[in-house]
């Protein structure tokens, strides 16, 4: 049997890259490969269902590398003699986490590294959007193509006892942001957007960070910044959820807000989009292409236009309602059952070929 | 037309909406520019300054690749046997070679982080010195001997009264520095403008107060909103730019929404003049254009801006009021 392994740095559930991985290793046992998953570092409760990065057979056919940081794994990846395919998930810039945390800065710089060092090895790349796919054409990868990430469509029931809770606590507009608490993420501009609308438009208005804790240095400075600007009662850090917690956040909230300075395809706004949560996002690099016609784009994120474009949504019922309509629709662009045939026909067509 | 492509269209009009909605508020001053004036300055204060170059970068990789230890004994041998002894003692101990490997693997990767960010603290600590260095003048003492020389443009009787005027319904204490003409501090102050100099020199008048230190270091240490307006010159005239956009930010940081505020400049060309070629070269900063002092406060929403040249046209005052 024709074996196609994959080999990522780090594997966890609730995780983008993780998530995918191992939805594209069920699509790739499905299509009549063998295929496995190998990292060297394994989050525990998927210990038994993957494998340690030494173990990663040397008489592979394929492996494909999930690109999303620098490590010590794409050497190994690079040495392999099977065909090698990187899908690339994009990786933040030194320069947006260089102030925060100099040990990230380290390893997405060498990952930046590793990206233009193995252009010229790497047989084919499949980049979550045409964003990240222009970026590795640059650096001359020979044949490359776009394929959204695979991610669950979130369909748990929400929990009840949180949106209760959510809802009976909101006052005003209920701002929301999910994704980890890093610095390329710009939390800090939703806090001064928040902030500005506040003493605005909405002196009720309130914002929810769901996501994990990234740099210290960074999530320190927030804590400071939120203090100063007074706002310590009025945004709420609820860390990372549960699925059934998470849907309970989207139908609680009024708009999903993303003011991220990077990011390579920003899975939360689909999910915003499925759950009927309008989409406020500031247009840069892969944000506008996954945004496309299904929520407002800002081509300015000071914190005026931010207040304004929030406070807009949420009074004017009709603007909610399209963006809601618009949401479903571009949603299904990246419907799972979509992705998945896109990844089975490009596997059948390049993949079995190349072998 | 598809529902997307429509969709589009419509939410463009709506952010082109937004988007003039915000300016016109901002415009008429429904927005407090002093709130994000305090936010900018917050945000800038608590961003840390550090970021990663090349250096030994490279080191750091191959430390990081060596420390990948290879569970897999090589099994070449010069006779099958051989190869086959090895082959069964690896099966054998497999379990117990991975194990360590893993461990040996992760310390590896533990021990190159530490060095990773001590390589990010020098070349952090050598930027700054670099940075350092440029700024520590070779030509100081020249540079010195020259500013020494060279005195402070002469405030035009004419600017007094429309200072008067428009500094009298001031909502709070007004600073005026840097201070190098006290006569006009006096005569302020005896017009009940709630006035106090800042001056670098320790020019001291009686019963005027003046404080004796840098304009910067004194705006860095007081209280946002504290203000009721300014009178800004000298450090116009001779600062660096970035010194007189520093100073610029903070006095709007530490001003109440409403203040009056004024900056008296020379103008560069007859400053040129004046100085002659040399000190013009030397200097380390040069006046700015009123154009561009109306500009930088216009940026901040400041209204009422009017500009005065004095009659000899060799400076000009502006004054606005903040919002």
């Amino acid at each position: 049997m024709t074996s196609v392994h994959q080999l990522v740095p780090t594997i966890s559930p609730r995780d983008a890259v993780g998530n995918h991985t191992l939805a594209l290793r069920e699509i790739l046992r499905s299509s009549g490969f063998e295929s496995e998953i190998f990292s060297m570092f394994r989050h525990s409760d998927l210990m038994a269902d993957t494998h340690y990065v030494d173990d990663l057979p040397g008489d592979a056919d394929a492996v494909i590398y999930q690109f999303s940081i620098g490590s010590p794994v794409a050497d190994r990846w690079a040495r392999h003699p099977a065909v090698k395919i990187a899908n690339y998930h994009n990786i933040t810039p030194a320069s947006l986490v260089g102030k925060w945390d100099g040990l990230l800065a380290a390893e997405v710089q060498l990952g930046r590294d590793q990206m233009a060092r193995y252009a010229k090895i790497c047989d084919h790349a499949i980049c979550d959007s045409d964003f990240n796919k222009f970026e590795l054409d640059v650096l001359g990868y020979r044949s490359t193509e776009t394929i959204p990430v695979l991610f669950d469509p979130l369909l748990a029931a929400p929990n009840q006892g949180v949106l209760t809770r959510l809802k009976r606590a909101r006052r005003g507009t209920q701002v929301l942001f999910v994704g980890r608490v890093a610095p390329n993420k710009a939390h800090h501009d939703l806090v001064a957007a928040v902030k500005t609308l506040r003493e605005t438009c909405d002196d009720d208005a309130h914002l929810h960070f769901v996501g994990t804790d990234g740099p210290p240095g960074y999530r320190s400075a927030l804590d400071t910044i939120i203090n100063h600007a007074g706002m310590r009662d009025h945004v709420t850090f609820h860390g990372s959820v549960p699925p059934e917690q998470l849907v309970s956040h989207y139908l609680a909230a009024d708009v999903f807000c993303c003011l991220s300075d990077h990011e390579g395809f920003c899975v939360p706004v689909i999910e915003s989009m499925n759950h009927g949560l309008p989409v406020v996002a500031f247009s840069c690099t892969a944000v506008a292409e996954t945004v496309g016609s299904g929520g407002l784009l800002l081509a300015d994120k000071s914190p005026l236009v931010v207040a304004s474009a929030l406070h807009r949504v949420s009074q004017d019922a009709s603007l909610a309602n399209r963006l809601r309509d618009a949401g479903h629709r571009r949603a299904k662009c990246f419907d799972r059952s979509v992705v998945e045939q896109q990844f089975r026909s490009q596997i059948s067509s390049r993949l079995l070929e190349s072998l | 037309m598809s529902d997307s492509q429509s969709d589009t269209d419509y939410f463009q009009e709506i952010v082109a909406e937004i988007e003039t909605e915000a300016r016109n508020r901002a415009a008429t001053g429904e927005y407090p520019r002093a709130l994000l004036r305090s936010l900018e300055e917050e945000f800038r204060r608590w961003i840390p300054d550090a970021s990663l170059e090349n250096g030994v970068e490279d080191t750091i990789r191959g430390i990081e690749a060596a420390s990948y230890v290879d569970a897999s004994v090589p099994l070449e041998s010069r006779s099958s046997v051989g190869s086959f002894v090895k082959w069964v003692v690896r099966r054998l101990t497999y379990f117990y070679h991975r194990h360590m490997a893993q461990q040996v693997t992760a310390l590896g990767i533990h021990v190159t982080r530490p060095l990773r960010l001590l390589d990010a603290m020098l070349k952090n600590i050598d930027r700054r010195v670099s940075a350092i260095e440029d700024q520590l003048d070779v030509g100081a003492a020249a540079r010195s001997e020259l500013i020494a020389g060279i005195a402070n443009t002469c405030v035009p009787e004419e600017f007094k009264e429309i200072l008067l005027e428009h500094l009298t319904d001031a909502p709070g204490r007004v600073v005026f520095g840097d201070l190098f003409q006290p006569e006009l501090l006096r005569f302020l102050s005896r017009q009940s403008v709630d006035i106090y100099g800042v001056s670098p020199t320790g020019d001291t008048i009686e019963a005027v107060d003046v404080r004796q230190e840098q304009l910067l270091d004194h705006l860095s240490h007081l209280e946002s909103d504290v203000l009721g307006g300014f009178v800004l010159c000298g450090v116009t005239d001779r600062g660096s730019l970035n010194e007189q956009l520093r100073v610029l930010r903070l006095l709007l940081l530490r001003c109440k929404p409403g203040a009056p505020v004024a900056v008296i400049v020379a103008h560069p060309e007859s400053l040129s003049s004046r100085f002659g070629p040399v000190a013009t070269d030397l200097l380390h900063g040069r006046p700015l254009h009123p154009e561009t002092w109306c500009y930088l406060l216009s940026r901040e929403h400041a209204s009422d801006l009017t500009v005065t040249e004095a009659s000899d046209s060799t400076c000009s005052l502006i004054t606005a009021k903040l919002q």
